[in-house]
């Protein structure tokens, strides 16, 4: 306990300086030498939203937990994967924060959607209670397929930013499924979507066209991301290769997982240390007022990242994509291809066309593709032999 | 989702037959349905969520892709589509989903003949403390 109750200010020696090593450093998808860019490696990993626990919140449903110290980790890791989806969406990858420079609306609207009240998008409240429909109670531990679930739900009431969001279930990725989310809201719901983004233009004072040309491209700006299981206990080192390579596409979210029950937020990598952030830490919540004068500096991590060695990470895992227009999805999807063909690599996921068919034998294959499939599949279960289960097509 | 099951565990089915027996239950499995595969499907030992099956061994149509196999499991234990579920080949390795099972046999196939298939969720997470989960949901309550 306290080690996770010990403030940022008592920590700060303890963290280790980046290791003098020719090795590249990886940040969500961009590359920095530790010779002569250590000033633009810290200035980019500062530039994310680090999210802590916090104390002293107003009450999670009223009468519930004031802290979330101890159980809200992994809800402190969504936030963050979730609040670089944002930061892409809005202020765009290259967007740095520079302490004590005024920020723009922008930014505070995407801060005020994870601070602790019960009406943020995002915040701890939302994801907490939000949590009850996939099984989980007011202060229960999550896995990062649970936080990833919730988030997909919350997003839905995040009309400012309008994100298609797909959690790819069953370690594949099915492009067609993916594209027909994003274009969906041009093709059925355009006409009951577009005021509602009409009048957040206004009172955000959005300033630019971005908006307009997102319209034209008919892409929603997508979210993806990937639970996963590499392994048992321990990862299954022929996974590691693939996992560096996701903090190396520019589409690249990082990664939410941790070490056995401390939840990170992985950012980037450096030979074989993952760089995250460390939600373990107890911050005061920061009282919610004005969107535009939210005192920002406990937001941000400023000191230099943490790090572990890849061997020890945990091997449930949910990976990020933030794909803002068709064009990065295609370069995306190039991109896993290109790795699915390198020797010696195993893919941590599968990427298809098209829903894999629940059939493939020929006289099963004029089967509608429904769920009734799977009631269909389970008479298969018909006989027994010698205790076996027999499956028949 | 916590389970009537979850408390249970089982000894794995290596550790309940021995080498020999295992061999010759293959070889008298593969003779009668030569075009079935033997597998063997067991829940991990630490799993806390997922159901325990009420079978270990199957035999599987070699032509049946890993999705429709992973499709039969999941429905069995009538998980909803947002449940993480991992089938772990040998412990370590998620098979390719198109893969079908003829060729998940020929790339892993154990040595006494059977394919070995572990299933998982997902780990949660939250601080490291030796009393339960549910004493920890009341610090907060408390201050």
């Amino acid at each position: 306990m306290d080690a996770a109750t010990l403030t940022y200010d008592t920590l700060r020696f303890e963290y280790e300086d980046f290791p003098e090593t020719k090795d590249p450093v990886w940040i969500l998808g961009r590359t920095y030498s530790v010779f002569t860019e250590k000033e633009e490696i810290l200035l980019d990993v500062t530039s994310r939203f680090w999210f802590t626990y916090r104390k002293n919140f107003p009450a999670i449903g009223g009468t519930g937990p004031t802290s979330d110290t101890g159980w809200g980790c992994m809800l402190r890791c969504g936030q963050m994967i979730f609040a670089q989806a944002l930061v892409c969406r809005h202020l765009g990858r290259d967007w740095r924060w520079v302490k004590g420079k005024r920020q723009t609306d922008n930014y505070f609207n995407i801060l005020n959607a994870f601070i602790d009240k019960k009406d943020s998008y995002y915040s701890v409240h939302q994801i907490a209670q939000m949590g009850v429909g996939e099984g989980k109670s007011i202060g229960q531990w999550y896995g990062p397929n649970t936080v990833a679930q919730v988030l997909k739900k919350l997003a839905t009431f995040d009309t400012w930013s309008s994100l298609a969001v797909h959690i790819a279930m069953d370690n594949t990725v099915v492009m067609e499924e993916i594209r027909r989310l994003c274009k969906s809201n041009f093709l059925c719901a355009g006409a009951a979507a577009f005021p509602a983004a009409e009048s957040d233009l206004f009172y955000n004072g959005y300033p630019d066209g971005a908006e307009v040309t997102d319209r034209l491209s008919l892409w929603k700006p997508l979210v993806l991301l990937i639970p996963l299981r590499l392994g048992l206990t321990d990862i299954n080192e022929a996974y590691i290769e693939t996992l560096k390579h996701c903090f190396m596409m520019p589409q690249s979210l990082g990664v939410i997982g941790g070490k056995p029950n401390s939840a990170h937020y992985f950012i980037g990598y450096v030979g074989e240390e993952l760089i995250y952030l460390d939600p373990h830490t107890t911050q005061p919540a920061v009282e919610p007022s004005d969107n535009s004068c939210i005192p920002d500096e406990s937001f941000h991590c400023q000191h230099p990242p943490c790090r572990m060695s890849i061997a020890e990470l945990d091997p449930s895992i949910a990976v990020g994509f933030f794909c803002n227009t068709e064009e990065d999805f295609n370069d995306w999807c190039q991109e896993i291809k290109k790795l699915s063909l390198l020797k010696g690599v195993l893919p941590m996921f599968e990427l298809v066309e098209h829903q894999p068919s629940h059939f493939s034998s020929p006289d099963v294959l004029n089967l509608t593709p429904d769920s009734s499939d799977a009631d269909r599949l389970e008479r298969f279960f018909d006989s027994e032999d010698e205790d076996f289960e027999i499956l028949s097509l | 989702m916590q389970t009537l099951h979850s408390s249970q565990s089982v000894r794995p089915f290596k550790l309940r037959k021995s080498f020999a027996t295992r061999l010759e239950e293959v070889a008298g499995i593969r003779a009668k349905f030569p075009t079935k595969i033997p597998v063997i499907v067991e829940r991990y030992q630490k799993e806390k969520y997922l159901p325990l099956l009420d079978k270990t061994k199957f035999l599987v149509p070699q032509e049946l892709t890993m999705t429709q196999f992973i499709t039969i499991i999941r429905s069995r234990m009538a998980l909803n589509a947002t449940q993480a579920f991992y089938l772990l080949v040998n412990n370590k390795s998620l098979a390719s989903m198109s893969l079908t099972l003829a060729e998940v046999y020929r790339d892993y196939k154990d040595e006494d003949g059977f394919v070995y298939m572990t299933y998982a969720s997902q780990e949660m997470f939250g601080c490291l403390l030796p009393t339960a989960q549910g004493k920890l949901m009341e610090c907060p309550l408390k201050t």
